[in-house]
This record gives C-alpha cells, structure tokens and sequence, in this order.
C-alpha cells in the first residue's frame, strides 16, 4: 500500500514536471531562439543535418541542467538562490555565450551549403578533428541560463527529498520543454546558399554583441532595464 | 499568351485603385482590422487593468490587477496603485492599503506630493503582506518599481514578492 | 565586357510636351489639394493653408517636371529630401512644445503616449503571435493601429518603393549623398548588403527573447532626430551613445564619402522586411538584355546598391530594390526600364512608369505630404 502511495506520489509529481515543461516550452524557445536559428541556419540543408545538430544542442542542454540541479542540491540553493550571485552567474553565462557565438560565427566561414564530403556540425576550435561541435557547446550554455520556468522547475525539485528525484523531475521537465524544439528540424528543408549562411552569421555576431553588453552590465551590477 | 499581360495591368490597374481609395476607405478599415484582432498593449508598459477602487475622502486609490511580465522579461511581477486626483492629495502620504481586498492592509505606501508637477518622485513602500515587496526610495529606474505622476494621478507600482 | 562610360552618348528622349505634361499632371493637380487642404480634419488655420498650398503646388511641380522630362529620380529626390528635412523640424518642434525635450520620460511610455513610427512593425509580429501583446508603449487606437493601416496600404501599392516614397528618414541620407560631386569611397564590399537582413533576423528573435522592440532600444540611427528614450541607467545611456553613433557614420559620414544611402542598402532590418513584400508588389524594374551592354552604369548609379553584375546578367535587379527610378534614368540606352509583371519587357515602359507613379506620388502627397506641410507649417510659425 505505502509502495503504491509512493509510485502515485511520485506518477503525480513527475506528470507535474511534463506539464510545466510542456507550459514553459514557448519560453524557452523564445529565450533560445537568438542562439538557435542562426546557429541552425549555418548548418547545411537537409533534415539529418538539423536532426544532429538538435541532438547535440539539447543532449548538451540537458548536461547543463543536470550540472546545475546537482550543483545546487549540493549547496542547497536549488529552493532559493539569492539575487546577487544568480545576477553574477547570469553575467558568466551570457559572457561565454557571447564568446562561443563569436567563434561559431567564425568557424562557420568554412560552412557547406549543400550537402558535401565533411558532414560534421560547424565545429568551433582551429582542428577539426579535435573540435566541439558548436550545437553542443550553445546547448550547454543555454542549458546553464535561469530562465524564469528553470528556477521555477527548480524549486519544485527542491520539495521532492532526494537528490535522485529531483533530476528525474528536471529531466522530465526538459523533456517537456524539449518537445518543442522537434518542429526546427523543418529549418532543413530551407535551401542554403552562401547568402544565407552569412546572414546567419552576421546575426549572430549582433546578438553576441547584445549578449556581451548585458553579460557585463551584470557582473557590474549596473541596472540592465528590469534588473 | 495574352492572359499574362491581361492579368499584369489590372493588378496594376487595382494597385492603382488602392492608393486612391486608401485615404477615404482602405486606410481606416485596414486600421479597424487590426484593432479587430484584439491585441493589448504590453501591461508591463499600461500597468493591467483597473479592479478596485478605493475610497479615501477627497481622493480615491485605484488598485489595477497584478502584472505578471512574460517569462524572459526582466521585470518583476508587480501591481500598479494610482492616486488621484493630484490636486486633492494632501503634502505627504501616508496610506495602508488593502490591495488583494480580504479587508487586511497589504502595503503601507509613504511619499511627499510636491507642488511642482515636475518635481522628482520618491516612494517607500512598508511590507505588511510578504506577497508583496518592501521598497525604499524608489523612483522611476525601473518598470515593476517605481513612482511617477501621469496626468492627473501618482502611479506607484509595487513589485510582488514571492509566492 | 564593361564599356566606359564615359564615352557613351547619353540619349534620353526628347522632354515631353508641356500641354501634354500638364495633361498628365492634371489628375496630380486635383489630388494634391484635395489631400492636404480639403481632407476631413484638415485645419482652417492660415497658416496650415498657405504651408498645404505650398506643399501642394511643390509636389504638383516635381510631377509634372517627371512628366516633361521623362526622368523619376532627380524630381523623387527633391521630395524625398525636402520630407527627410522637414519630419525632424515638425516632430522635435512638437515634443519640445509637448514636453520640453526630445527624451521619451517614461510617464509617457506608460500613458501610452509614445509615437509609433513603422519601424518596429516586423519586431511586433512574433510576441504578438505568440501572446496577443504589442510590445510597444503606445496606444493601439489612432497610434498603432493608425500606422500599421497605413504600412499596409502603401506597401500593397509600392512593395519596397516605401523606401522611396514614404519612409521619413531616408531622405536626410540621400540628401547626404547628394551633396558631394563624387564618391571617395568606390569600392564597396557586395557582401555589405546581407547586414540589413542579419539586423532583422537578430532583432526579430531579441524582441521575442527580451519581449520589448530590440531594435528601438539599441540601434536605431534615427533616435538621434526624432525621440529616445530618456537615459534612466547605465545602460540606457549607453544605448543613446550607440544611436548617435549609428547616425552619425551610417546617416552622414558613409553617405557623403559613398554616395550611397548606406543605412537604408547596409542596415535598415525594415527595409529588408520590406524587400519581402517586392515579390508581390505588381512593379519592378526590369532590363531589356538585348539593348543591355553591360557598361555597369546603372549598377554604379543604384544609391541601395540593388543591382549587382549577375542580376544585370539576369535582367532584373536584387529584391532589395526601392524603385527609385536611378537606374532607369542613368542608363545611356534605356535598357533599364520599368515593368509591370507578366507584360512584355520594354513595351511601352513608359506606361508601366506612369501607372507607378500616378501610384506612388498620391500616396506620397497623402502622407508624405502631409508631413511636409507640417514642417513648413512650423517653419512659418518662427518667421511669421
């Protein structure tokens, strides 16, 4: 009786987590969408491509929000984590987010248009060999940034007792939100041409910049409009 | 085929026509169209809608519904209170006031009412509800904190606290 | 293989007759006062009617000097930069009358009371998709929506030829570009021209991201004339510094050293929105390839940069194109022509110019006018 009150206790919270995932997708997307189009639109055509990228983008999204609840845990911040040192890491993130924009901008000079002999993701770094997939490194980075719907999923995980609960919640809750990542895979059905992989470019050095700007507007402490 | 250049100059021919009737038909009804489609201005800017108001003699307190910004907005949740009008207010206010309306006071708001209508504002807000924030000397920085006079009101936005 | 050409005759067709020029400008003559002195809500004052028969009797002029000369963008020009001047004049004159100063307080923001010009219309679009909200602090009644009909009245007409006959702000640049005899910088990057749709990509998903008009906040060059907001932090400072900057190297520096109008081909994210809408617009311009040599004048004489050696190899010009008339003008054997879709290139291009421009210029005096008669308006209340 106590082991089925359990599975119903824990069938209900982790509907729960679906369901805020599901709610919080629009968001999400909203929030990662100056990283993601761009990125996606650098990349070749064809759905297998937009498939890996997705993939690796939000595998490595997930390792961020799975580095974040344990970290958290462990410091027993996930419940509440104070103004000042949320703004601090906010800034951290927005900065590297800006810098690994700057060098996938860079790195996708080499991008093919059509489909062609390489079929690796742009990759950031001089080697090709041993370079990061640049989907990987923008899906962690947005992994690690404390949307309104993350830190909600987070004190809501916090309540659940154990640690090992509350990654299965966010790993439900990005599940969740991840279902509505699926449909850009369409973006592969637009035909590239160099034209369009160097506006792709050119907007994610603008939205870099915007980053960096804010990314030190906060460890500064200066007042951003809102914060 | 002459269907194609029929087709060409009676577009242009009811392009032609659209400019003309635009002053006198098509600009109004394309405006009224859009007005159609329902959309609000962002009530982060407009400060929700009005759902109480509070009688205090000469002037009243409107208590406008709580905003809650879209997720990735950078603004607080927050509720907006207009006094008005602002030439019944007395020098300094200081008023408790019940913003959810189960009859207990919520916030207690304090600030001066200069003469000058361009005079900068300040506002400190006493929490008496931890559903809502306290503020000290607040002014105008920020969207979901702030105290400034439109038209014939002093509009205070207090910021919510946590749930 | 380019022709040099300066060798070439220049032959343009004998101007028009005058009686026949006024014929054709007869139907301009009746709309022009009819728009600025005798629409619904149009002011009594002597001053609003000398300023609109002035405007009227200005624009009457430039189009019946279109019409005797067979030649567009000389006479557009004068309009364009006569409407680029005299918008700031109106408009800071207003807000200076209104509230003393040029920055937008954010009393007013929050009254609503923010003019809503048509630039942040495409940043509008997806927040409003997704949530139903203007992120905008105007008003929707008479502000938003006012403009947004009109947006969309001009651009069923015109396409992207809003760049050239209604847009308030490409008219000080042109005027720039105008001044000096020749362009000190010639050799312009082509790949320049992908900017304005980067600024768009990336400032539709920041306003989506951040849920206010990105573009508005952080780089418009045109705040520097008309409004900003009025600094309440570090970063609204910031953001005001970035303005005047834009301004100042894409309005005045770039167009004077390039005689090109440089935020309009290499920034302006509206006019690559706008761009879109040239797929349906009816109008083009289009090249004749059997009168075409390819001497490039037409390339060299485009201020948006909207033709390039392929698409003049192709007949047509770039989507970017604001149908000035520059190319048709310039061409020393008129291969460069307008053209109504699905007619026969180069026959009768003339009529296809006129069908344009009866278009064009009533939609012009309508709103373009209007603003013009503003400033002279304005301009009359300091003399007089």
């Amino acid at each position: 009786m106590a082991r089925e009150y359990l599975h119903m206790a824990a069938f209900v919270s982790y509907g729960e987590a679906l369901a805020l995932g599901l709610a919080s997708g629009p968001a999400c997307l909203a929030a990662c969408g100056p990283v993601l189009i761009p990125s996606l639109l650098t990349e070749r055509t064809g759905f297998r491509p937009h498939a890996r990228y997705l993939s690796a983008f939000l595998a490595a999204r997930l390792v961020g929000y799975m580095l974040f609840a344990v970290v958290a845990w462990e410091l027993g911040a996930l419940a509440s984590m104070l103004p000042a040192p949320r703004l601090l890491m906010m800034g951290v993130v927005y900065l590297l987010l800006a810098c690994v924009l700057l060098w996938y901008a860079y790195s996708a000079r080499r991008s093919c248009a059509q489909p062609c002999a390489d079929s690796k993701l742009v990759q950031i770094g001089e080697s090709r060999n041993r370079g990061v997939a640049g989907a990987a490194a923008l899906g962690l980075l947005t992994g690690l940034n404390l949307c309104p719907p993350f830190v909600v999923a987070g004190i809501r995980a916090a309540q659940l007792g154990s640690m090992a609960a509350a990654l299965v919640f966010f790993l439900v809750f990005f599940l969740g939100t991840s279902i509505w990542f699926v449909p850009f895979v369409g973006l592969g059905c637009i035909v590239r041409n160099q034209a369009i992989i160097t506006v792709a470019r050119m907007a994610m050095v603008l939205i870099a910049l915007y980053y960096l700007l804010i990314g030190i507007a906060m460890l500064l402490g200066k007042k951003t409009y809102g914060y | 085929m002459k269907l194609r250049p029929i087709l060409g100059y009676t577009a242009a021919g009811a392009t032609l026509l659209v400019a003309l009737l635009t002053p006198f038909l098509l600009m109004d009804s394309f405006s009224k169209g859009f007005i159609a489609l329902g959309m609000h201005v962002d009530e982060v800017y407009t400060g929700g809608p009005k759902v109480r108001t509070i009688p205090m003699g000469a002037y009243s307190i409107d208590v406008h519904r709580p905003v809650y910004p879209h997720m990735l907005q950078s603004e607080k949740p927050f509720v907006q209170l207009d006094w008005q009008p602002v030439s019944a207010l007395p020098q300094h206010i200081s008023d408790a006031v019940d913003i959810d309306g189960d009859g207990q006071p919520d916030v207690r708001v304090s600030f001066d009412v200069p003469r000058d209508p361009k005079a900068p504002l300040h506002v400190d807000v006493d929490s008496l509800n931890p559903r809502y924030e306290a503020v000290q000397h607040a002014g105008k920085e920020k969207y979901s904190r702030l105290i400034v006079r439109v038209d014939d009101a002093i509009l205070v936005r207090v910021p919510l606290g946590k749930p | 293989m380019a022709t040099n050409a300066r060798t070439l005759t220049l032959t343009r067709p004998a101007p028009r007759g005058i009686l026949r020029s006024l014929l054709l400008t007869l139907p301009i003559l009746i709309w022009s006062p009819l728009m600025l002195l005798f629409s619904p809500g149009s002011s009594t004052k002597p001053v609003w009617l000398i300023s609109s028969a002035i405007t009227a009797l200005f624009m009457t002029a430039l189009f019946f000097m279109m019409m005797r000369t067979h030649s567009t963008y000389h006479w557009r020009r004068i309009f364009f930069v006569s409407l680029g001047i005299l918008f700031p004049i109106e408009f800071i004159h207003n807000l200076f009358v209104m509230r003393g100063s040029m920055g937008i307080p954010i009393e007013e923001m929050i009254a609503g009371r923010t003019p809503f010009c048509f630039m942040p219309i495409p940043l509008l679009i997806l927040p409003a998709a997704f949530t139903r909200t203007l992120v905008f602090p105007g008003s929707i009644i008479g502000g938003i929506a006012a403009m947004v009909g009109l947006w969309l009245a001009l651009t069923l007409v015109m396409g992207k030829g809003w760049c050239s006959y209604a847009c308030f702000f490409g008219g000080i640049e042109e005027g720039v570009a105008a001044i000096p005899p020749r362009a000190k910088i010639r050799k312009l990057d082509p790949r320049w021209r992908y900017v304005p749709w980067a600024v768009l990509l990336a400032m539709v998903l920041l306003s989506l991201a951040i849920f206010e008009p990105a573009y508005c906040m952080w780089l418009c060059p045109f705040k520097a004339v008309t409004e900003y907001v009025a600094a309440r932090s570090t970063i609204g400072l910031i953001q005001n510094v970035i303005f005047i900057l834009l301004f100042a190297g894409l309005v005045i520096a770039l167009p004077f050293l390039t005689k090109k109008r440089t935020q309009c081909a290499w920034f302006c994210p509206f006019g690559a929105f706008q761009s879109i809408f040239n797929k349906i617009s009816i109008f083009e311009m289009r090249i004749d390839k059997e009168r075409c040599k390819p001497c490039l004048v037409c390339q060299n004489a485009c201020p948006n940069l909207s033709l390039s050696k392929e698409s003049i190899a192709r007949g047509e010009t770039l989507l970017s194109c604001m149908k000035c008339g520059a190319c048709v003008d310039a061409c020393p054997r008129q291969a460069v022509v307008w053209h109504i879709k699905g007619t026969q290139i180069a026959w009768k291009p003339e009529r296809a110019r006129l069908m344009f421009l009866y278009a064009a210029w009533a939609m012009a005096i309508m709103f373009g006018g209007t603003i013009i008669a503003q400033g002279i308006a304005t301009i009359l209340h300091f003399v007089v």
